[in-house]
């Protein structure tokens, strides 16, 4: 408990940062107080690491003030910040694979005597401070940071921090690459650390994990400080609603159900990620005509994986899919393209559009092998011209200029001609993940009416997305989608934010208690 | 590589190659020579009468070949530095196949013609499979492009050197060379009259030049490539094989480098010699393909730029006594100076005539 | 590192060596070669010769790509190095040079070089110059005014006689047989070469700027957010390239007593040589060194076949390390070349 004395380790205030066009951070207020563990929850996208990119100095916030240990500073560099006692574990590890636990660790600020590194000051000096801590990485300082484990990587960058004279510790989403047991000891080590006086900041996106470590939570969405809670007092459907919200309520249409044929089916689906472990355990989904399948829940579930498997972006395991009852599990994605699979990337700045090019030239994008575009291997650029100005004008792409390069289009602008590019490809199924991401509201509602209007029309159409609001709105049927696996199917019109949220955090619908869905319960 | 519009890479080259003269003139004014004798010699090298232009032409048409050959595979994200190999390959295997076939075919026009197509199919595929190679070590192996056409340059000059020496040394030949092609077997001068250049040579060249546009601007593979080039996930999003691609696009630039040497060949050299006598058309190919940008139409004044140069090297060589070397000095300033074009930005903007910073 | 993590480091490259070692063995137990009489003493001795200007190089050129910034201009520096150091020797000495001139030719050598390497590490790194065409670049001037200066001094390509450097004889020491002659009855450039390997190493992995020439290649930001300029890094290691590079041509000069000029000029490709000394050297100032040996033996092995009778091709074997190249590239995919390698950084947001 801290008394009123005592200032809070960090305080920012009003702390606004813009990008461009872009606000990042809207006026947001955050305190730390001191030798507490905090939670910076939110969703991608949601401004928690521009926050805290802020406080460590790699970025100049446009207003506001920071306060450490209630005195004013400025941080122009990371510098700055270290000479302030703040020290940052980014997600991407700041690691130089080849050299050594003990050269990464004293990087910068080696003890030396004429140039030559004073390898015994500094092991003792390192000794010194694992031996305060559970840490072992003295065990291991000559071991090359290549030949580590990434939960190992992590404590030398912690080790470093601390070298470095830390007080305050800033972990950007520390548990995203952790198997459960090395969350465990970590979740031990940051008690340890806070124990001991230090003041720690972590970055979730996962609501479970942030109630179980931290002394308090702050919730981030769309760059706005929604508010701060005391973990001990707050449950995870109160969080889940925060991080995730409820906007202006959209009414959900009306509609008869739907009675079409299955088109889209995936059976078994088991797929690695890009570090090799399994991201996609057992997914069994189907699509049908006029339907709208929407998979909701947190990001970094598997949803990016699967929809990689299903479009043909990734290999798959084991499992197989079918389109129109036809196996295409082994088929590559320019034959997926051909075989009627359209796909809304999850980002549009590198898969949907070369920023590089005309929209004229993006409008061939995915249509290689479509005629008129394409006869003979021979491009027609006339027809391509005619149909990226159909497009533009379908899908109010604004300016309205074929030769603009996609890099001046706003991001609204930008998704909508991207959806209006897939749409034209009169798919028999349409993947789009995470359509309205980043996109203004009046973009938002034009891409749902689309979507909306494709579905009445019969086209089979899965919607990932973390927006629950959207999920609602758009969607037939909703699964939820939990490390790996889908969870209940549930119906949109009846379920409730709080059956949603739970399904989210990864508990079965309809227990009141909490029961673990296997594994460490983060 | 150069993200700039039309307008500045063409300011861009011009300020290089500007640059890169007023350093050699000054260079020449140093060392004692006279500045005004050397620019109006260079002028007379280059543009000075027949025989120099077709000089000129005739390095022209090589560096428009060998520098669409560059094009190709930079446009498409892939550094090769091999072109010079792949036309030393492309060249040898042209010579030979025509040597082999020379005895099946009759003489005269008919032969000659078809002799004339086997060689160019010969050095195509030689000049393709040799650029191949390195492609698909990198899309398979992820072994480092550069290096490895760097490496394949050499081992180029050295085997074909050594053939040229040994094995196919001609009869009765004092110095490495193989032996001749028939004389029926050549591109007619027409134009000028003169023994090493052919307007077919450079006719082969546009049309180089011209299928290898259509090819990049309109076909679907042309797309494929240059959007590889350009931002590699978004190609792969629309359905682009990365690999192949890059295999093919490596074959495709060294089929063009093969068609360089196949020129060089038939219509300068009449044999095969040791490759390191040759001139270093693939590198200065790199200087050329990145004056115009890599785009290939800009190749065709920068080809015509740069044969220019080294007619005017040679004629220096033969009528004043400053020295050649001083021409690939210049060149050697002019690629260094396209390979910073950020410099040339900060002095336009500096100046108030440009740039965006 | 020690001599056995190196050896599990690089198991693929040993067993490469290995099994080229035994095939040539082989090769020559088939036929019948006279072995003593191929390795000499002499041998030795002209090997390490040869290979003192690759290595020179070579230390010099795995700095500048540890720092992340991959220097393929040094068989420019190379050449400028030769030519400069040949064409000061005649004008200092006034045409009949003597030892004390040969020793200022080099120095004079080195100072023209640090001149232009600082020229090219600004262009490099403040002005962010495509490293690969402004590499090649040099290569291309080098070719042109290195010949350049030897026709405006001689009228031709190619010096007339000069001098070279002479051998040094370190009493007692140059008497213990067979290593007494190679290591201490040998050109002192070749003894300097010696000890500055050693030094490099040491500086690369026990001094905190070597510690900073390593994260500034393999992972910039990191050294940037401990604090350290990474900019400032990578222009000592560029400079120290192409110093060391002119310095490798100089000796080159210094030990062959005369410049070439023509074709590729004497440096023929030995800057090549040296980045892939370097290579196959796996970044190690050490290894390095040890792979210029191996070219140093193969340029020197041509001679001694001949003085046996064998007629191997000059051209073919001299392929054999560009062939290695491709062969390791290919089985070990990037020669773990340094993380950042030809990534301009800028510390901004």
């Amino acid at each position: 408990m801290t008394t009123e004395e005592t200032p809070p380790a960090v305080r920012m205030e009003g702390i606004t940062k813009r990008f461009g066009d872009v606000v990042a951070n809207d006026t947001v207020d955050f305190s730390l107080e001191k030798g507490s563990i905090h939670a910076l929850l939110g969703e991608n996208g949601s401004g928690k690491t521009t926050l805290m990119s802020v406080l460590y100095g790699l970025y100049e916030k446009n207003a506001g003030t920071i306060y450490v240990g209630g005195e004013p500073r400025t941080f122009e560099s990371p510098r700055d910040a270290m000479d302030a006692g703040v020290g940052m574990i980014h997600q991407h590890f700041q690691l130089v694979e080849t050299m050594t636990v003990l050269q990464n660790i004293i990087l910068g600020h080696e003890p030396s005597d004429n140039g030559f590194v004073d390898t015994s000051t500094a092991r003792k000096d390192i000794e010194e401070i694992c031996s305060r801590y559970d840490f072992h990485v003295d065990k291991f300082l000559d071991t090359k940071i290549q030949d580590l484990d990434l939960g190992a990587r992590q404590r030398v960058e912690i080790v470093k921090s601390l070298y470095r004279g830390a007080d305050i510790l800033i972990l950007d989403e520390p548990t995203a690459v952790l198997t459960p047991q090395e969350i465990e000891d970590l979740l031990d080590l940051m008690e340890e650390l806070a124990d001991a006086g230090h003041s720690l900041i972590f970055i979730t996106h996962k609501l479970g994990e942030a109630l179980g470590a931290a002394d308090e939570i702050t919730v981030l969405r769309d760059g706005e400080a929604i508010g701060t809670v005391d973990a001990g007092e707050t449950s995870e459907e109160e969080l889940a609603r925060m991080m995730v919200g409820r906007e202006v309520q959209f009414d959900r249409p009306p509609r008869d159900p739907p009675k079409g044929d299955t088109v889209l089916d995936a059976e078994q689906l088991h797929v690695r990620g890009s570090r090799g472990l399994e991201q996609v355990s057992g997914v069994d989904l189907t699509v049908r005509e006029g339907e709208i399948l929407g998979v909701a829940g947190v990001q970094g579930n598997g949803q990016t994986e699967m929809v990689e498997a299903l479009t043909g972006l990734r290999d798959i395991d084991s499992g197989s899919v079918r389109l129109n009852g036809e196996t295409i599990t082994d088929t590559n994605r320019r034959q997926r393209i051909d075989a009627g699979i359209a796909y809304i990337p999850e980002d549009r700045t590198t898969e949907g559009l070369v920023q590089d090019y005309t929209l004229v030239r993006n409008a061939l994008l995915g249509n290689q092998t479509v005629e008129p575009f394409v006869d003979n291997r021979m491009i027609d650029w006339a027809a391509v011209h005619d149909h990226a100005g159909e497009i533009i004008q379908e899908y109010d792409v604004q300016p309205p200029t074929k030769s603009a390069d996609a890099k001046s289009l706003s991001g609204g602008n930008q998704q909508k001609f991207i959806v209006g590019r897939e749409i034209e490809h009169d798919p028999d199924v349409m993947i789009a993940s995470h359509p309205t991401r980043g996109v203004d509201i009046g973009s938002i509602e034009f891409i749902h009416d689309r979507l909306l209007e494709l579905r009445d029309a019969g086209m089979a159409i899965l919607v990932v997305s973390s927006k629950l609001d959207e999920i609602q709105k758009l969607s037939d049927r909703i699964v939820v989608m939990y490390e790996g696996e889908f969870m209940d199917t549930v119906d949109p019109v009846e379920t409730t934010e709080e059956e949603l949220g739970m399904l989210m955090a990864g508990h079965d619908a309809g227990s009141g208690d909490n029961v673990p869905s296997g594994g460490v319960q983060l | 590589m150069l993200r700039a519009s039309v307008i500045e890479r063409l300011a861009i080259a011009t300020a290089s190659t500007a640059l890169a003269l007023l350093i050699g003139v000054s260079i020449v004014a140093a060392a004692g020579y006279d500045p005004v004798q050397f620019i109006t010699s260079m002028i007379q090298g280059a543009i000075g009468g027949q025989s120099a232009i077709a000089r000129t032409l005739r390095f022209s048409t090589l560096f428009i070949l060998t520098g669409v050959a560059v094009a190709v595979a930079f446009r498409a994200g892939v550094f090769n530095i091999g072109v010079q190999g792949q036309f030393v390959v492309g060249g040898f295997a042209t010579i030979m196949s025509i040597i082999w076939t020379a005895p099946l075919l009759p003489e005269g026009i008919i032969g000659g013609v078809g002799l004339l197509l086997i060689g160019f199919v010969a050095g195509a595929c030689a000049g393709g499979a040799y650029g191949a190679l390195p492609g698909a070590l990198k899309a398979y192996a992820d072994a480092n492009v550069i290096i490895t056409t760097i490496m394949l340059n050499f081992i180029a000059t050295g085997v074909v050197g050594w053939l040229v020496q040994n094995p196919f040394r001609g009869e009765g030949n004092a110095a490495p060379n193989t032996e001749r092609i028939p004389e029926y077997v050549s591109l007619p001068s027409i134009v000028f009259d003169s023994s090493g250049f052919s307007i077919i040579g450079l006719g082969i060249a546009l049309a180089t030049v011209a299928i290898i546009f259509v090819v990049m601007e309109r076909s679907r593979f042309g797309y494929d490539m240059v959007t590889s080039g350009h931002q590699e996930s978004a190609a792969t999003y629309s359905g682009v094989g990365a690999k192949r691609t890059v295999v093919m696009t490596m074959a495709l630039s060294g089929m063009v480098a093969g068609i360089a040497g196949a020129v060089f060949a038939i219509m300068i050299q009449g044999y095969y010699t040791d490759p390191s006598g040759i001139g270093t058309y693939g590198f200065d190919a790199i200087a050329v393909s990145l004056l115009a940008a890599n785009n290939p139409i800009g190749i065709i004044p920068a080809g015509l730029l740069f044969g220019g140069l080294e007619s005017a090297g040679s004629h220096i060589g033969i009528y004043t006594d400053v020295p050649v070397q001083l021409i690939d000095g210049v060149i050697g300033l002019v690629i260094l100076f396209v390979a910073v074009p950020e410099l040339f930005r900060m002095a336009a903007v500096r100046t108030g005539l440009g740039g965006e910073r | 590192m020690s001599f056995a993590e190196y050896i599990k480091g690089n198991s693929g490259r040993v067993a490469g060596i290995v099994v080229l070692v035994a095939a040539a063995v082989l090769a020559a137990v088939a036929m019948d070669l006279p072995f003593l009489e191929i390795f000499t003493v002499g041998f030795v001795e002209r090997s390490l010769q040869a290979a003192t200007p690759i290595a020179l190089t070579a230390i010099g050129g795995l700095y500048a790509e540890k720092s992340g910034v991959f220097n393929i201009g040094v068989e420019g520096f190379m050449i400028f190095g030769a030519a400069i150091a040949a064409t000061m020797m005649w004008i200092i000495s006034g045409g009949s040079p003597g030892q004390s001139d040969v020793w200022l030719a080099i120095l004079a050598s080195v100072l023209v070089s640090l001149a232009f390497a600082i020229v090219f590490a600004v262009l490099l790194i403040r002005y962010e110059a495509d490293q690969i065409v402004a590499g090649l670049a040099l290569w291309f001037i080098g070719l042109g005014f290195g010949p350049f200066m030897a026709v405006l001094v001689w009228d031709s390509r190619n010096s007339p006689s000069l001098e070279s450097i002479n051998d040094l004889t370190i009493p007692v020491l140059a008497d213990i047989p067979v290593l007494g002659p190679i290591f201490f009855d040998t050109s002192p450039l070749v003894m300097f070469t010696a000890v500055l390997a050693v030094a490099a190493w040491k500086f690369l992995n026990d001094t905190r700027y070597g510690y900073w020439i390593q994260a500034a290649g393999e992972n910039p930001e990191a050294l940037d957010t401990a604090g350290i300029s990474v900019k400032r890094v990578r222009y000592a290691a560029v400079i120290f390239s192409g110093v060391m590079a002119g310095l490798g041509g100089a000796v080159l000069l210094a030990q062959a007593g005369s410049f070439t000029g023509t074709g590729e000029t004497m440096v023929s490709g030995r800057g090549w040589i040296g980045i892939v000394a370097y290579l196959f050297g796996n970044y190690n100032p050490l290894g390095a060194a040890v792979a210029a040996l191996v070219f140093g033996g193969l340029d020197m092995l041509q001679i001694q076949l001949q003085t046996v009778g064998i007629n191997v091709p000059n051209r073919l074997v001299n392929l054999f390390p560009y062939a290695g190249v491709i062969l390791v590239l290919t089985i070990w995919g990037t020669t773990r070349t340094p993380s950042a390698v030809g990534e301009p950084y800028e510390s901004e947001e």
